[in-house]
């Protein structure tokens, strides 16, 4: 297997800058969107089983079926690839925002208030930090996911790390798949070993009691 | 700085017919309360009796039903809540630190919502560090890295940190174990006296009452049966209840009958035999105690508590000789040497090992 005919054949190192540049910006949107939902859904309890069950009911979509469905709204290419990482990730981002938030520790939250905070200051510095931890095991989940639709998106020519084992497939050759899909997989590996960190690092930080 | 306070200083607290209702459970039963100015009033009463709930009415944690409270002759009603809690100190037994800030920032954070510049907090911090004896290189550590009455300090410290004329406190104590929670309160009467500000204290412990207290009002099933100066209460009881809880019938009875050992309490969990001044820290930190009696091979070598054990070099130099008696000695004369020697505990000790502690107040409470 000669690994380095298939990296510079398949231009391995620009494939792997566009799968990355797809997939921060993919992450970056669905955390915004995740995590303001998360607090829309706070601020207004009633909405969140509704809200919850749309985007649960999003979840069910295959990936394929997804991106088949988004072709003719956002055409062939990145959008429609970053789209749906984007629906797929909002839905953990944002019941974990939700939950952290909802669930931090009433006694903490009486204390806030009986000391003079505001309704908004107990959000901003006992609620929402406090929410951190979980908030970030949310994110996790969504990189795991992200990195997934991203590759898929080689399908629907986005370029990325998919398109290369797409032409592996097209061409029948074995070791252009194994050679991406590994690296892919090491790839997926070592974000997910960072955002474990990161989310070690919070919950050292303000999960202790 | 200058913080704008609803009110400087307070002539009355006064509650008038407060009412509070749960469902069918009536927690507080019309009530009527005044409270002057500079005072400390403790609010006691067997658990249920409404004490906590009439003091969160003070501070609108709980909204009377009926019934209304004033401060300085206002309505609380008037002010806005978010100022009224900033101008009322607020201590709770859970003590209720948030776990992810540092000590500093937990006392500072209200300043910092009151808009203080971070000279000024570091200053005012570790003012009040002082205050509450606490080292100043305390401000950078997590609440889990502190003992339970090192948390009820940056408690009580976080509580002062606006200046509030006004103290509400939910039985500060009330977690912590005896020797600490003496220490404690000997501290808290220290700062009380510097501060002299009026304080609300709901305790369910008589001793403590009596030690800290100005007037005592005495709570039962949501009323108040009796509100007085400890000797009124003592020698004029409304009624049985009254005259139960403050023990009348048990003064003096036969102290010379007494023996050390029938009023020294348990030693064993302050016992350690250790070399070094770092190995005691920890030790004292695992075990969430702020004292110790050190034996070497079973046999007492010194006590000391966690504050002399920071501010010295080595263990040797934090250790202190206590005061020691046997077991069969007589209460009397322990208690009359301890008064002379201006100690308020003494090492109760059998065959050279320590097997009890005299403390002078708990003695004297039991006793009352």
């Amino acid at each position: 297997m000669d690994i380095r005919w298939v990296w510079e054949s398949q231009n391995l190192a620009q494939r792997t800058l566009e799968h990355l540049r797809m997939f921060g910006i993919a992450l970056a949107l669905s955390v915004v969107i995740g995590v303001l939902l998360g607090l829309y859904l706070y601020r207004r309890p009633k909405l969140a089983p509704i809200a919850f069950n749309v985007l649960n009911i999003l979840e069910t979509v295959p990936t394929l079926a997804l991106l088949v469905l988004l072709l003719p709204v956002l055409g062939l290419g990145e959008k429609p690839t970053i789209a749906a990482s984007v629906i797929y990730s909002i839905l953990p981002i944002a019941r974990n925002t939700y939950t952290g938030l909802t669930s931090v520790e009433r006694s903490y939250i009486e204390v806030a208030e009986a000391i003079g905070l505001s309704e908004r200051e107990v959000l901003l510095k006992v609620r929402f930090p406090l929410a951190l931890p979980l908030i970030a095991a949310g994110v996790r989940i969504a990189v795991v996911f992200t990195m997934g639709v991203v590759t898929l998106g080689g399908l629907i020519a986005a370029g990325g790390l998919g398109a290369p084992i797409q032409t592996g497939i097209h061409l029948y050759d074995r070791d252009i798949i194994i050679v991406t899909g590994l690296w892919v997989g090491a790839l997926a590996l070592i974000l997910d070993g960072v955002a474990a960190l990161i989310e070690r690092y919070l919950r050292d930080r303000y999960g202790r009691r | 700085m200058v913080i704008e306070m609803l009110f400087r200083r307070i002539e009355t607290v006064e509650l008038r017919d407060v009412t509070k209702r749960y469902g069918d459970f009536t927690a507080v039963d019309h009530v009527n309360l005044e409270i002057i100015g500079g005072e400390l009033l403790i609010l006691i009463g067997p658990s249920g009796s409404g004490k906590t709930t009439l003091l969160r009415t003070i501070n609108r944690l709980i909204e009377p039903d009926e019934g209304e409270v004033f401060i300085n002759g206002r309505n609380i009603k008037e002010f806005d809540v978010v100022k009224l809690r900033r101008s009322i100190g607020y201590v709770i037994q859970q003590i209720g630190l948030f776990p992810h800030m540092t000590v500093k920032d937990n006392i500072g954070l209200l300043l910092k919502l009151e808009g203080w510049s971070e000279e000024e907090i570091d200053k005012r911090v570790k003012e009040l560090l002082h205050l509450v004896a606490l080292p100043e290189d305390f401000v950078t550590r997590y609440p889990h890295q502190l003992s339970g009455g090192q948390q009820q300090r940056v408690g009580l410290a976080r509580a002062l940190a606006l200046n509030p004329p006004l103290l509400l406190m939910d039985e500060p104590f009330g977690a912590l174990d005896p020797i600490l929670r003496k220490q404690l309160q000997e501290e808290f009467l220290r700062i009380k006296e510097v501060l002299g500000r009026t304080i609300v204290f709901v305790t369910h412990d008589i001793e403590e009452a009596f030690k800290l207290g100005d007037r005592i009002a005495i709570m039962r099933d949501g009323r108040l049966v009796q509100v007085g100066y400890p000797d009124e209460l003592v020698l004029n009881p409304a009624d049985e209840f009254v005259a139960k809880l403050v023990n009348v019938d048990k003064k003096f009875k036969h102290l010379d009958t007494l023996k050390v050992k029938d009023l020294m309490v348990d030693v064993e969990k302050y016992i350690v035999e250790v070399q070094r001044k770092d190995e005691l820290l920890q030790w004292m930190r695992d075990k969430n105690i702020e004292f110790a009696v050190i034996v070497e091979k079973g046999a007492l070598k010194g006590v000391t508590d966690l504050k002399s054990l920071l501010k010295s070099q080595d263990l040797e130099e934090a250790l202190m000789e206590p005061l020691v008696f046997s077991p069969g000695d007589s209460l009397a004369s322990a208690l009359a040497e301890m008064k002379r020697r201006n100690a308020f505990l003494g090492v109760v000790v059998e065959r050279e090992k320590p097997v009890g502690i005299l403390l002078a107040n708990e003695v004297l409470l039991k006793l009352l």
